[in-house]
């Protein structure tokens, strides 16, 4: 048994569920159990902590369960092996930290925090790393806007990227909902409206994909 | 540039008496505009081309950028290198603050001049909202020429030889403040 | 202890006490730790010309000791990431090279590497072997600007223009492949953008058989000069559990003894291929990490040979019309080809579901691309494990104790470029 099977056998009784995909092998543990559970796994022999990161999945399609998820990506250099601890957290809710088994937590954690709001308790320096001081919200949660400005040509037009945006997440028609519709995944369930043909006699006909 | 076209109808009396005629004005000009130092604002990307630019293939040095100066009390123009984020933008003016009279600002790269590819919450759109620019430099990043010719252009800026849009006649930079 | 006075200063003063101001002899001053001092707090940077970029760093200095240090970073935060979200798959390549800026190509084969992942696309031989030759010359190119920055740091100003000048050979050849100096778009998902020109081969040969010259004229201007070995050697040393602790990955790392490097441990894009070591010190400190990075150009260099010899001519683009453009004359006969390519043109290909890291091997460290996809045709979340922004921690124990001189000399061997630390 290689040392990631053997590891994932002893989170279960934390907690863990494990999941593969593509041979990466990530384990979701609850937040009560996260420190036991990485500590179990730098015990097994995972010297090295790669990066923890967050993910927003609050535009994921047919997602369930909790808005973040906060992984913890880490590496055994004499087994040559990965393992990816997966934490589901709310807004609003607050991780242990885990400074004390590798300081080179201390930048990732402050850089979860300064993207999406997730603190860490116990954390020796809980603040901001990359955005600046006036700076408020956390930029990598999906409801803080990309913040483009529309661009003035030299004759005076504009163009609003964020309108040009909407027209392809299918927010907006835009030139054919069909176009819109694909750009976001939604490919199984969306109802496109028929594409307007009298307007797009140029284009190769959006109807004859080989879907 | 050769004294020559600096002192025109004066070249006859300086070949045969060794003597020539100007204004005060057009000599500081031209003197300052033989030895602008750039004070090392290197952000992102462009600032390897702008070091690139001074390497012995493209020596920056033969047009009197002889040295990049650290402090920026001691420069003649900001070469602003690299995509500005809002974080560095206050920076960015209290150096621009601290180098003293004339000055002139290179705005290099496309992220500097316009926000580039990143038109995003973090990225200042035109760097001439924080300092006047002088002349923006397109490229992504620019090559080491295209600076060169930057630098080039901004020489004849400060000697009265530039033009703006309009065709008017943009001034001289001042020999000296009354 | 009595402070003699100007006035007291009488005839029993003898020539051996050392006058350091009249009346004053320094066998009566106190000792430095009688006095009570404060810590002084310096700010240096952002603007800075020794700090590699916009890093600031906010030093407690007692005297020249370094008591406390605290980067401060986010001087260049461009939002790559965020913006990532908000472009199709294609077009992350035009974003992911402007990272880390000194190995673009890291950068960008790192991200393609996680999206061919995601698709499971077959990428051709002869686009691997070309990705791992332009991979290497520019691990090259960003280890001379490395050389070149990090001496003169050290006020040394003779090697920059030496490496810049290697550099500006490496950098024609990448013109001559994708036309830019630097922040190529050539990589592209499924392969290469087009196949490389007739004569790069050539004189890519002749660039491999001139530049071990170089190496060894490098070595010989700074490897055994008395300022730099002072300036270096037992400086900031970090011993290998230092270095594990704070995440130090990359040739900091191996120059700390341990041996970690993703071309061996997990290849990726034909690196199995290639016989070459991976240099390791054990001491630790910055002298070591500048040689780690002397030996790993020599060893570059042999992949880049290797690979050279082992083109051989074939296709650039996994075939999969899905993922690669159609080429040009197709489109004159093939409906479908038309079709696929308005599909690919406007919209983008479409990966399943699923969240992929691939780890590789920048000039920096370990780099990965973690990519969380929904099935659209834009990712839903792109996060870099970027090595730069790791590897800064690693400033704080080399620097703790030390002077302030020498912080110059760490920030300079641990290599931070800040588009890479600030994303």
């Amino acid at each position: 048994m290689s040392l990631v099977e053997r590891l994932v056998d002893d989170l279960k009784p934390l907690g863990g569920k494990p999941a593969e995909f593509k041979r990466m092998v990530s384990v979701t543990v609850d937040s009560e159990h996260i420190v036991a559970a990485i500590n179990t796994v730098k015990d097994a022999g995972f010297e090295m902590l790669s990066d923890i990161f967050g993910i927003d999945y609050l535009q994921y399609p047919q997602h369930q369960g909790k808005r973040f998820s906060v992984a913890y990506n880490l590496y055994s250099i004499s087994a040559n092996e990965r393992i990816f601890i997966r934490v589901n957290v709310d807004d609003g809710d607050v991780l242990p930290t885990i400074t004390h088994l590798w300081k080179g937590a201390s930048f990732m954690e402050r850089e979860v925090y300064d993207m999406f709001g997730i603190a860490f308790d116990g954390h020796p320096d809980l603040r901001k790393l990359i955005t600046p001081e006036d700076l408020e919200g956390h930029p990598h949660r999906k409801d803080f806007p990309i913040g483009e400005t529309p661009t003035l040509f030299n004759d005076g037009r504009f163009i609003d990227p964020a309108a040009f945006r909407a027209g392809l997440t299918g927010q907006d028609a835009g030139l054919s909902g069909h176009q819109g519709g694909m750009r976001r995944g939604y490919s199984q369930d969306i109802d496109m409206p028929a594409p307007n043909i009298e307007a797009n006699t140029n284009r190769a006909n959006p109807n004859k994909e080989g879907k | 540039m050769a004294l020559q076209d600096l002192f025109e109808k004066d070249v006859q009396e300086l070949e045969n008496e060794g003597i020539l005629f100007s204004s005060l004005e057009k000599l500081v000009a031209w003197g300052r505009s033989n030895s602008l130092w750039p004070a090392t604002f290197g952000l992102a990307c462009c600032a390897i081309e702008m070091m690139q630019s001074t390497n012995s293939r493209n020596d920056l040095a033969r047009f009197g950028s002889e040295v990049f100066r650290a402090s920026p009390r001691q420069s003649d123009v900001m070469i602003v290198a690299g995509r500005l984020s809002k974080k560095m933008a206050p920076v960015m003016r209290r150096v621009y603050d601290q180098m003293p009279d004339p000055k002139w600002v290179i705005s290099m790269g496309a992220c500097a001049s316009s926000g580039g590819m990143f038109n995003n919450y973090a990225i200042v759109q035109n760097v001439d909202s924080v300092v006047p620019v002088d002349i923006f430099v397109p490229g992504c990043p620019p090559r080491p020429e295209a600076l060169v010719y930057a630098v080039m252009q901004l020489q004849k800026k400060v000697r009265g030889e530039a033009f703006d849009q309009q065709g008017i006649e943009l001034p001289m930079v001042e020999g000296w403040k009354a | 202890m009595t402070v003699k006075k100007p006035d007291d200063f009488g005839a029993e003063t003898t020539a051996e006490q050392i006058m350091v101001q009249p009346g004053v002899t320094v066998t009566d001053l106190p000792s430095a730790s009688e006095f009570e001092t404060k810590l002084m707090r310096l700010n240096v940077g952002p603007q800075h010309p020794s700090t590699h970029g916009v890093l600031r760093v906010v030093v407690d200095l007692d005297g020249e000791t370094v008591k406390r240090i605290v980067p401060q970073i986010g001087y260049l935060h461009t939002g790559f990431e965020k913006t990532m979200e908000h472009r199709t798959y294609q077009q992350g390549v035009t974003y992911s090279n402007r990272m880390d800026y000194l190995h673009g190509f890291g950068h960008d084969l790192a991200y393609v590497l996680a999206v061919e992942k995601l698709l499971d696309a077959q990428v051709p031989v002869r686009a691997q072997q070309v990705r791992v030759i332009l991979n290497e010359l520019n691990r090259i190119a960003s280890h001379l600007v490395f050389f070149g920055t990090g001496i003169l740091d050290m006020g040394a100003l003779t090697l920059f223009f030496y490496t810049m000048r290697e550099r500006e050979q490496i950098i024609d050849l990448f013109e001559m492949v994708c036309g830019v100096r630097m922040n190529y778009g050539y990589f592209r998902v499924g392969g290469l953008s087009r196949d490389i020109p007739d004569g790069f081969v050539d004189a890519a040969k002749q660039f491999v058989a001139s530049f071990p010259k170089m190496i060894e004229q490098y070595r010989g201007m700074f490897a055994k000069n008395d300022i730099f070995v002072n300036r270096t050697k037992g400086v900031g040393v970090l011993s290998r559990e230092t270095a594990l602790d704070y995440g130090l990955t990359g040739p900091s790392l191996r120059a700390s003894g341990v041996n970690l490097d993703f071309r061996k441990t997990q290849p990726y894009s034909g690196y199995e291929n290639y016989d070459f070591d991976v240099p390791t010190s054990s001491k630790g400190d910055v002298n070591a990490r500048f040689m780690v990075r002397l030996e790993e150009m020599t060893e570059s260099l042999k992949i880049v040979e290797q690979a050279l010899d082992a083109l051989e001519p074939g296709p650039v683009k996994d075939p999969d019309r899905r993922i690669s453009l159609p080429p040009r004359q197709e489109l004159e006969t093939s409906m479908e080809a038309v079709i696929f390519h308005f599909k690919l043109a406007t919209e983008g290909f479409h990966p399943p579901r699923g969240e992929v890291y691939v780890p590789t091997e920048s000039a920096r460290g370990e780099l990965g691309y973690y990519l969380v996809s929904d099935g659209g045709s834009m990712p839903y979340r792109v996060k870099v494990r970027v090595p730069s922004l790791i590897n800064l921690q690693s400033l704080e124990p080399a620097c703790l104790d030390g002077v302030f001189a020498d912080m110059v000399a760490n920030i300079a061997s641990l290599d931070p470029v800040m588009g890479d630390v600030d994303k």
